[in-house]
């Protein structure tokens, strides 16, 4: 067994790390002005907020062992909608109603093709995210849905309570519900049990098409919320929005399984992966990096994220 | 007389009794390999001649594989030479190419042909694929040369065909062509054969052995692993048995009968210091009725298990006994017969349902079937009862790890806590999770296979202390075994199954394991419905 100590720092390395970078920008110099300023936090913040959500949405399949590609283009269809249905003069809670709609009827659809044709997500969530994008090119022409949408929206999108960005406390409001159907409920155990052994989770009774079909629906339902958070951060409807989330998204929830309980994806660990990404990515702008970093960054992070999450699962199996 | 060789704990060589004038094809000499604490071959020595046929039998874990996978080059030994015509090697390195210079070819159970591709494109990856100039594959070539080979072996078939509408029998066949495809001088070569009918249905099987029969005649040399022992009896020339790491009896074809060959497979050491059920203290009605059931591989089996009894099931590889519990758990359906559970006559759809009758399975291949691999000892032994510990919208947590550990004391599960991995257990105590994971709530009916594979001695011990307090507390237990003398410890009575049907039941299994194996192997009725 290895030393406790060794555990506790591997499970929270990531977040020192995240300490780290922030220290350094707070004293490198090009940054030290602007990166450690109340305003440029609380965008940090903010900004991830639905980033956060989309990637709660691609942990719950991806825990059961499937890698859901569509949570960001859904995200995207439900902000598009909410966007028109609210500059449309619908009622706000209507409007949101809306985007969840579109997300669980998303969610409903990836969840039938994977459990009555019987494949693995990755494949045909690809086809639903690009059909989903095409949806919203055919909606929106291209162009983003951002008159008249109610203040009530918009400010709760840039306002904050006690000084926090309200749509960080909806992102920690969401992350506990996750957590909770992850460790409190018989279905977040069934979804683990899904993702190490399908053979014996069927012969220990757990009914896998059910347990699969929740997880799709449960994704799509977050990743519809995510939709209607966007609208209230950024005032409308971009139809190019969903496309960035997929990747940032798939990497958080990769990378989750690098932190708080290592060589397993969780929701603190999602959580430290988006905001590791997130102030990097954040630090490298403010210090002049050109646009295309982020890519580079987000890229790599997937590619780390997935390479962490193998090598520390092989070890948790036997350790 | 066949026996007087057995126990050579010095790792002295037991010989053939007349060795011909011929020098071996192949010479194996004190060969040793442990695996940690476990000694899997204590020095055993064995050869070969050319053109003859050797059986090398043995029950589980005797050291056969051991000895194969040595030879092969896929693990090196502890100590040992292999003499292959003049040439020696040491059997701590053997390179699987070495092996394959010096002429041993190896077959393995489930020939390894793929089935979409055709014959010539089998025989050509095992060998090579001519190419043109610009590296592209010469087809004309490919299918010339494997006819000219299949024609060699006096194979008669159509090389282009895909290899999956060739008969089973054919297809081992191409199999053990492809392995002996460049040798050009039979009787220098050595072809090991692991099991090679053990996926055949049995009508299949003559034509496979009459094969080998032939290229033997030619001057191959032929090592023939089987548990079949009529096969033996069929074609082979001699038999080397072992147990236990060790050759227990060595047969010229004159001495190879049934009960020599079972002699030394079984042999006599038979610990009985544990005391097994008592079956007439089983009382009353039986608690679970199988009337006459068939399907997939069962053909109208009968038999009937009183509340609290454990039955053995016996049998060989493809006999049915899987199929037998499979069935019983909702996995495999059947078409004819009944089930009674209790009093109830009962069909299920799937384990779910057979889990809400109080059925509860174990199956042989923990790893693959069982373990929830990366998840805690704790989520891994509460699997099955999960449900109850939601209440009021909330898993309660402590109390399942109050209950785990308890079970983990009590059923002497060794572990570095709760929270630890399963995988950083030993076999022995995570099959004993596997077990706990159902025994822990009250069941009707058992359904073990297999329950001690790949368990060391301890642990079997506190594994069969955990059946017997299931069955203690009312719980039916079946329990099928390739260790007879393991059923012959823990079963009131035994059930024999061959070709899907139960053929013998033995009732005072006390009495003797060798009679148990040769029920089990005994040529009978049953026999021509085996298509396993």
């Amino acid at each position: 067994m290895r030393h406790r100590l060794v555990e506790i720092g591997e499970a929270y390395a990531l977040v020192g790390l995240i300490g780290v970078m922030a220290l350094f920008f707070s004293i490198y110099g090009p940054t030290a002005d602007l990166f450690p300023t109340t305003s440029n936090l609380k965008v940090l913040v903010a900004q991830q907020a639905v980033i956060a959500v989309v990637a709660m949405a691609a942990l719950v399949p991806l825990i059961a062992g499937e890698w859901e590609l569509s949570v960001g283009a859904n995200a995207g269809l439900s902000s598009i909608f909410v966007a028109s249905a609210l500059s449309g003069g619908m009622p706000v809670p209507l409007a949101i109603g809306v985007g969840l709609g579109i997300g669980l009827a998303v969610g409903v659809f990836n969840a039938l093709i994977v459990t009555t044709l019987r494949v693995e997500a990755v494949i045909p969530t690809l086809g639903t995210a690009t059909i989903l994008t095409g949806i919203v090119t055919a909606k929106t022409g291209g162009l983003a849905i951002v008159s008249d949408i109610p203040t009530s929206v918009t400010d709760f999108g840039s306002g904050t309570w006690a000084g926090i960005p309200r749509t960080a406390v909806t992102m920690v409001a969401v992350a506990l519900l996750v957590y909770y159907l992850l460790a409190y409920t018989p279905l977040g155990r069934y979804l683990y049990a899904l993702g190490s052994n399908r053979s014996a989770a069927t012969l220990v009774g757990i009914n896998l098409r059910w347990t699969l079909f929740s997880s799709f629906v449960i994704a799509g339902v977050l990743a519809g919320f995510a939709g209607a958070l966007q609208v209230a951060r950024a005032g409308g409807g971009n139809p190019g929005v969903g496309e960035s989330f997929t990747l940032p998204a798939l990497a958080a929830a990769f990378l989750s399984a690098a932190s708080i309980k290592p060589g397993r994806y969780n929701v603190g660990g999602t959580l430290v992966a988006i905001f590791f990404l997130a102030v990097l990515n954040n630090g490298l702008n403010l210090a002049g990096a050109p646009n295309y970093v982020s890519d580079l960054v987000n890229g790599s992070a997937l590619i780390v994220g997935i390479g962490l999450s193998a090598v520390l699962g092989r070890r948790r199996a036997t350790a | 007389m066949a026996n007087e060789l057995a126990q050579d704990q010095s790792g002295g060589s037991p010989r053939r009794p007349n060795p011909g004038p011929a020098a071996a094809a192949i010479e194996v000499e004190d060969l040793r390999k442990s695996y940690g604490a476990t000694e899997a071959l204590k020095g055993i020595s064995f050869q070969v001649e050319p053109g003859e046929i050797q059986a090398l039998l043995g029950g589980n874990g005797c050291g056969k594989s051991t000895t194969i996978k040595i030879l092969a080059g896929v693990v090196g030994g502890d100590a040992g030479r292999i003499r292959v015509g003049e040439k020696e090697i040491d059997a701590r390195h053997v390179a699987p190419s070495q092996a394959r210079a010096l002429g041993l070819r190896f077959v393995h159970q489930q020939p390894a042909v793929f089935p979409m591709q055709s014959v010539a494109e089998n025989i050509a990856l095992g060998y090579e694929f001519p190419r043109g100039p610009l590296g592209t594959i010469r087809w004309r070539q490919v299918r010339k040369r494997a006819q000219e080979i299949a024609d060699r072996f006096e194979l008669d078939l159509d090389v282009t065909q895909p290899t999956a509408t060739l008969r089973p029998a054919n297809q081992a066949m191409v199999a053990i062509v492809r392995a002996l495809q460049d040798l050009d001088e039979l009787h220098r070569a050595v072809l090991v054969l692991d099991e090679p009918t053990a996926a055949l249905p049995n009508e299949e099987v003559s034509t496979l052995l009459d094969a080998v029969k032939k290229y033997a005649s030619q001057g191959l040399a032929v090592l023939f692993v089987t548990h079949r022992l009529e096969e033996v009896l069929e074609i082979a020339h001699s038999a080397t048995v072992m147990r236990d790491g060790l050759i227990t009896s060595v047969l010229g074809q004159d001495e190879i009968t049934h009960d020599s060959l079972v002699e030394g497979i079984v042999g006599s050491t038979v610990d009985r210091t544990r005391s097994r059920q008592n079956r007439a203290s089983l009382e009353g009605e039986p608690l679970v009725s199988v009337k006459g059931i068939s399907g997939g591989r069962l053909s109208d089996v009968s038999f009937e298990l009183r509340k609290g009894e454990i039955v053995g099931i016996a049998g060989l590889l493809g006999s049915g006994r899987s199929s037998l519990l499979r069935t019983l758990f909702g996995l495999t359906p059947w078409s004819e017969g009944e089930v009674v559970l209790d009093g109830e006559s009962v069909r299920f759809g799937g384990p779910k349902e057979a889990i809400r009758s109080g059925i509860a399975y174990v199956p042989e291949d923990r790893a693959k079937d069982a373990v929830f691999n990366r998840m805690s000892v704790n989520e891994n032994i509460s699997m099955v009862t999960t449900g109850e510990y939601w209440r009021a919208g909330w898993m309660r947590g402590r109390e399942e790890k109050r209950d785990t550990q308890g079970l983990m004391e009590r059923f002497g599960i060794k572990a570095p806590g709760d929270a630890a991995a399963i995988g950083a257990l030993s076999g022995g105590n995570q099959q004993k999770v596997m077990i706990v994971r159902w025994i822990r709530k009250p069941l009707k009916l058992l359904l073990l296979d297999e329950p001690t594979q790949g368990v060391d001695v301890g642990a079997r011990t506190e594994i069969f202390d955990a059946i017997n307090q299931a069955a203690a507390e009312g719980t039916s237990v079946l329990m099928v075994s390739s260790e007879y003398e393991e059923l012959t410890l823990v079963c009131s009575r035994i059930l024999v199954m061959r070709g899907g049907r139960l053929v013998s039941e033995v009732l005072d299994p006390s009495s003797d394991v060798l009679e148990l194996e040769r029920a089990v192997h005994r040529k009978g009725e049953g026999d021509e419905a085996t298509n396993d």
